[in-house]
């Protein structure tokens, strides 16, 4: 982290949403890495998940994300993007920054509209010395992202390959930025992932007052779009009460047409809704 | 007829001392008009179903096996069975089995009779609690100071020896002080109690618990230990020892707001997103006490080693 900065994320799971971060690392296979981690931890996290890279540093993240998040499944869902530099900034200096906003608030309107609680990106970043023209045009774009993706709350990564920066460029993005990406890959308890058919999401691992939020939110942002949804929890190995007392209270609030099924309800959810009595006529089990 | 409820324990020696008695107070309610519920084992609802003949049907019988699984379930039954109709007055008798019981599940049992006085003190509700005469002392001691009437001979008297259920709560409420050589863990975050899940799943499987019963612990502990995060003030710090033949987990935090002797004794009148967490850990595990002093909330939880 940098110091002096307010914004740094103590872990990328429950990061706020809007914290921008920045990566400078020497050489693309670190770079990799960092934006790996963010990767994993955003789609596990049940967020919609951009990366603007090349086809080559596609391929390698496809490659190295962990296999409980399914990065096929991610990427058929919409759940991963993926994006060419050219395809997301353009090919030519942009005229004004505006139509840039423009384009960051369709994105995370469109996120939403797909049932994902928020975006996040994470940006190859050495096409954009190129594209702009010089370096302080760089730090004004950086500074100006800042702003609109604290107003639209969007995450990013910035990946900056340090190798390719001179003397004190790192410290003037650096300083354009909440903090630095951690490429310490700590798995997160559980994931929460989009599933289009049914509609609904797949969790897997444990859910307690560390990450229930997560959960809620994503299961919020699913019922928003179709109300209608499917909970896979054949992966799920521990729920605490309020997990699921506030799921009962989700499908309670859905419309009378609306219903959340819980599919493959494990033995300790199973213990909690006998235990409590939380049933709700729109909580439906699947057997 | 008194809108309050009264709580009244009755000796029996003898099989037909016991039909005469319980039977009689049933029929008592039935004649006035009353509803009837026997928490009680097999051989109790067979002589009361012999006793009280045809009338019986009017009984709804529940087996202790049911209603005292665990015994703070019982408080769960008699509450769905008033709120079925609330307005008329019930007549119940509460009874469980007693095997081999710990010293920490006598104390709870002790909490069971003392705070049923307190919490069902609104309700229209006559329960008899009968007593074998055969128990250990420590038993019949609870009936003699936990209940307000005694029932002999048909009628009820005023019992001299009932305690103050309140002062006796918070006697039953003293902090234990971890021993000596307890495994500590600390939990400061959120994100620590997983790791505390998956020390406790651990130390569970290696004292030889049946992994239903892990499940169950993991499950109370992370209640309570959440409560602690989220009311007390930190560090809350998971202490793990033997004790009286009981596994002991317990949770100690900073101190928060001071507990009411009877959190958690039953669960949120409505459905709702927080407020189970004590409760539920009671519905879980053996026997769980609680109370709090200057080094903090304290909650143990215990469990019977194999």
């Amino acid at each position: 982290m940098i110091l002096g900065t307010h914004r740094a994320p103590s872990d990328l799971g429950s990061m706020e949403p809007g914290t921008h971060l920045c990566a400078l690392e020497q050489g693309s296979a670190r770079l990799d890495r960092v934006a790996a981690t963010f990767v994993a931890q955003g789609l596990a996290a049940g967020d919609q998940v951009l990366y603007i890279a090349s086809e080559q540093e596609v391929g390698e993240l496809l490659r190295v994300l962990p296999g409980n998040l399914d990065a096929r499944q991610a990427v058929g869902t919409g759940q991963l993007m993926t994006s060419s530099f050219g395809d997301a900034y353009g090919s030519s200096r942009p005229e004004d920054l505006a139509t840039v906003a423009d384009g960051f608030r369709a994105a995370a309107g469109l996120a939403r509209k797909r049932g994902f609680p928020g975006l996040r990106v994470a940006a190859r970043m050495d096409p954009l010395a190129d594209l702009l023209g010089s370096f302080d045009e760089v730090v004004e774009w950086e500074r100006m992202a800042g702003g609109l993706q604290r107003e639209l709350e969007v995450s990013s990564v910035c990946l900056y390959d340090a190798g390719a920066l001179v003397e004190g460029q790192g410290a003037a993005l650096a300083s354009e930025h909440d903090g630095l990406a951690p490429d310490l890959d700590v798995p997160p308890i559980a994931t929460f992932l989009a599933v289009d058919e049914p509609w609904g999401l797949r969790v897997t691992g444990e859910v307690d007052v560390s990450n229930r939020d997560l959960l809620h939110r994503m299961v919020q942002s699913r019922a928003a779009v179709v109300p209608r949804l499917r909970l896979d929890l054949a992966g799920l190995t521990f729920a605490d009460v309020g997990t699921v007392a506030r799921l009962r209270s989700i499908a309670a609030a859905l419309p009378d047409s609306g219903y959340l099924v819980l599919a493959q309800v494990p033995a300790v959810v199973r213990r909690i809704l006998d235990a409590t009595g939380l049933g709700h006529d729109r909580l439906r089990l699947e057997p | 007829m008194s809108p309050s409820a009264t709580h009244t324990s009755m000796f029996y020696g003898t099989d037909r001392d016991y039909a005469a008695e319980a039977g009689g107070f049933l029929r008592d309610g039935l004649e006035r008009g009353h509803r009837t519920l026997v928490m009680a084992p097999p051989s109790r609802t067979e002589l009361l179903r012999s006793e009280l003949g045809n009338d019986a049907d009017e009984v709804t019988f529940v087996d202790d096996s049911i209603a005292y699984a665990p015994q703070w379930n019982a408080y769960r039954v008699l509450l769905d069975f008033a709120a079925a109709a609330p307005d008329v007055r019930s007549c119940v008798i509460a009874e469980q089995r007693f095997g081999r019981r710990t010293p920490a599940e006598l104390v709870d049992y002790r909490r069971l009779e003392s705070a049923i006085n307190l919490v069902f003190a609104e309700h229209p509700v006559d329960l008899l609690c009968p007593y074998d005469t055969a128990l250990p002392s420590d038993l019949l001691d609870i009936a003699v100071h936990s209940h307000g009437g005694m029932r002999r001979g048909g009628s009820v008297a005023a019992n001299p020896g009932f305690q103050d259920p309140l002062a006796m709560l918070t006697d039953l409420s003293a902090v234990a002080v971890p021993p000596v050589g307890s495994t500590t863990l600390d939990c400061t975050q959120h994100s620590d109690v997983a790791l505390v899940r998956r020390s406790v799943r651990a130390r569970g499987a290696e004292i030889g618990l049946d992994a239903d019963v892990v499940a169950d612990v993991v499950l109370a502990l992370t209640e309570v230990l959440t409560n602690a995060l989220l009311h007390g003030s930190p560090p809350a710090l998971v202490h793990l020892y033997d004790e009286d033949g009981m596994w002991v987990c317990h949770v100690q935090d900073g101190g928060g707001p001071p507990v009411d002797v009877l959190s958690g004794v039953v669960p949120p009148a409505q459905p709702a997103d927080h407020g189970y967490g004590l409760w539920l850990a009671r519905q879980l595990v053996s026997a769980v006490d609680v109370g709090s002093n200057p080094t903090g909330t304290h909650v143990r939880l215990h469990t019977r080693r194999p």
